[in-house]
């Protein structure tokens, strides 16, 4: 007659001391010094997520992207035999910002100041009078970024990568793939721009240590007996990136009402499209340096956190979704998966300001990270490993 | 400008009908059959308690009669009464996180959410 109870136990500390247990240096998280060595070192030497494939949807699709810690605008487009190429947005006649749209579809692109034309493959079509120029049309064409398409998400790299997507990925490509953001045709967005270091934000999705306490009403019913604090399963590592396996907690109470219908509903629609069964399926997946998604196929959603200062940050959270809403039941289901998942998230925002407030104001030295905050360890020392390199190079 | 009391005058029977069954939420059209996720959001955010809890006592139980009903069609062959049902009970997704979850937090949490608005479509 009686269930045995369910019984927890979190990865102990032991298991995870390899990372190192010392104090991490406060500075790092509001120093503008700091700040400028990782513009250097680890945002124009990282592939970078910047968009998905859905958004190019045939020849001619582009998107803008401003990408303020490098100072860039960039402008990647889907050429006409469906390559995707990625290009400065700056004319290279005297610099001027080429294209002020967001997104669109256009086969050239022509610059506003003196009406300089570029093909969807960065090459200068046409430019008026231009026999007065000492240079050849070949020289004037758009400045390329490196780009790479992998599981659906568009890359792109500052630098010269040493490295494709897949093999900077190495073991975790593979799973990656498999998730569903990789098939998806459509995206939900909301973002928001807060008063925190890129890696402050980006730690809170991190550690489950601070469910509890933040989100008593959207995440309290996940903090129960025998895991009161939503620890996951494991943690899991590839290089400078990681991943948390997600607990599934038998005990929580069953969803009743419009949740019930919203949560069941979008359960028998990820079911009917397939989507469940991926490796990474109850993980939320960290990509170096500032993405994550959170793989459970009834509400994937991903992060982008992008540092804009030192202390200021903006997050765009995605909701990938595979296909349209076979019916009105998907529908809602959707909505219901994402206005709940904003709820959550949205409760975090002031905690985090005022522990940026706290670290800037230098009150304190060092940040401790417990045994289960180790994922944000893991952040800082990958972080840290390339500004010092980046350091000794540059004869710091 | 979207309470229904206020601009009930100038709103005519075509505009509210719903399909049958669902009559007793027509009061609620003008409010809540909103097209755009974003504004449906803004609305939890912009709506009274009162308001709220008037919808949310009809809607919610009609929500299991009306996704079966609509289910039965296409989403892109919806009438018009059937497309204001659908956009009744998409509104009624974020008003029940109101009801359900967040009860007499939920002016507070207004002012989070605001800081996290839904990008509108193009």
């Amino acid at each position: 007659m009686n269930e045995p109870k369910p019984v927890f136990e979190p990865q102990s500390n032991e298991e995870l001391a390899w990372l190192g247990t010392d104090p991490i240096p406060a500075s790092a998280y509001h120093d503008p010094a700091y700040y400028e060595l990782e513009r250097e070192a680890v945002f124009k030497r990282s592939w970078l997520p910047i968009g998905h494939v859905c958004e190019l949807a045939e020849p001619g699709s582009f998107i803008r992207r401003d990408i303020e810690v490098v100072k860039a605008s960039l402008l990647i487009a889907r050429g006409k035999e469906g390559e995707v190429r990625a290009f400065h947005n700056v004319c290279p006649h005297r610099g001027t910002r080429l294209v002020p749209e967001v997104s669109g579809t256009q086969a050239t692109f022509s610059c506003r100041y003196h009406a300089w034309t570029f093909g969807l493959d960065g090459g200068l079509i046409s430019a008026p009078d231009f026999e007065r120029f000492y240079v050849k049309k070949e020289q004037c064409g758009l400045k390329p970024v490196a780009v790479e398409v992998f599981a659906g998400l568009i890359f792109i790299h500052f630098g010269s990568p040493e490295q494709s997507v897949r093999d900077w990925l190495g073991d975790l490509a593979e799973p990656f793939e498999q998730l569903p953001i990789a098939k998806a045709t459509q995206f939900v967005e909301y973002s928001y721009e807060i008063g925190a270091n890129w890696k402050l934000t980006f730690d809170n999705f991190q550690e489950n240590y601070h469910l509890r306490v933040v989100h008593p009403r959207t995440g309290g019913p996940g903090c129960a007996e025998p895991n009161p604090f939503a620890y996951p399963e494991r943690y899991n590592f590839w290089g400078p990136h990681r991943s948390q396996t997600i607990w599934n907690n038998p005990n929580l109470p069953a969803p009743q009402g419009v949740q019930a219908i919203g949560n069941g509903r979008i359960v028998d629609a990820a079911g009917r499209a397939g989507l469940f069964g991926a490796e990474l399926g109850m993980d939320f997946t960290c990509l170096f340096p500032n993405f994550t998604v959170f793989g459970p196929p009834a509400r994937q959603f991903t992060q982008t956190v992008w540092p804009l200062g030192p202390n200021r940050s903006r997050g765009i959270v995605r909701f990938y979704w595979v296909g349209e809403e076979e019916n009105a039941s998907e529908r809602f289901a959707r909505e219901y998966v994402m206005a709940s998942q904003r709820d959550i998230h949205c409760e975090d925002r002031d905690v985090i300001e005022a522990g940026q407030a706290g670290l800037a104001s230098g009150a304190i030295d060092h940040i401790n990270f417990q045994g289960q905050e180790v994922l944000c360890r893991h952040l800082f020392e990958a972080v840290d490993a390339m500004v010092a390199a980046w350091r000794s190079n540059n004869g710091g | 400008m979207h309470n229904w009391w206020r601009v009930g005058a100038t709103v005519t029977a075509d505009e509210t009908s719903l399909p049958d069954g669902f009559e007793a939420l027509e009061r609620f059209v003008a409010t809540w059959a909103i097209a755009d996720l974003a504004e449906r959001d803004a609305m939890r955010g912009s709506s009274t308690p009162d308001q709220r809890k008037a919808f949310y006592s009809v809607a919610s139980g009609l929500l299991e009669p009306a996704l079966d009903y609509l289910d039965g069609k296409p989403l892109t062959a919806l009438s018009d009464p059937e497309q204001r049902l659908m956009n009744l009970m998409l509104s009624l997704a974020h008003v029940a996180l109101a009801q359900e979850v967040q009860h007499e937090d939920e002016a507070h949490h207004a002012h989070f959410r605001s800081f996290l608005p839904f990008t509108p479509k193009a």
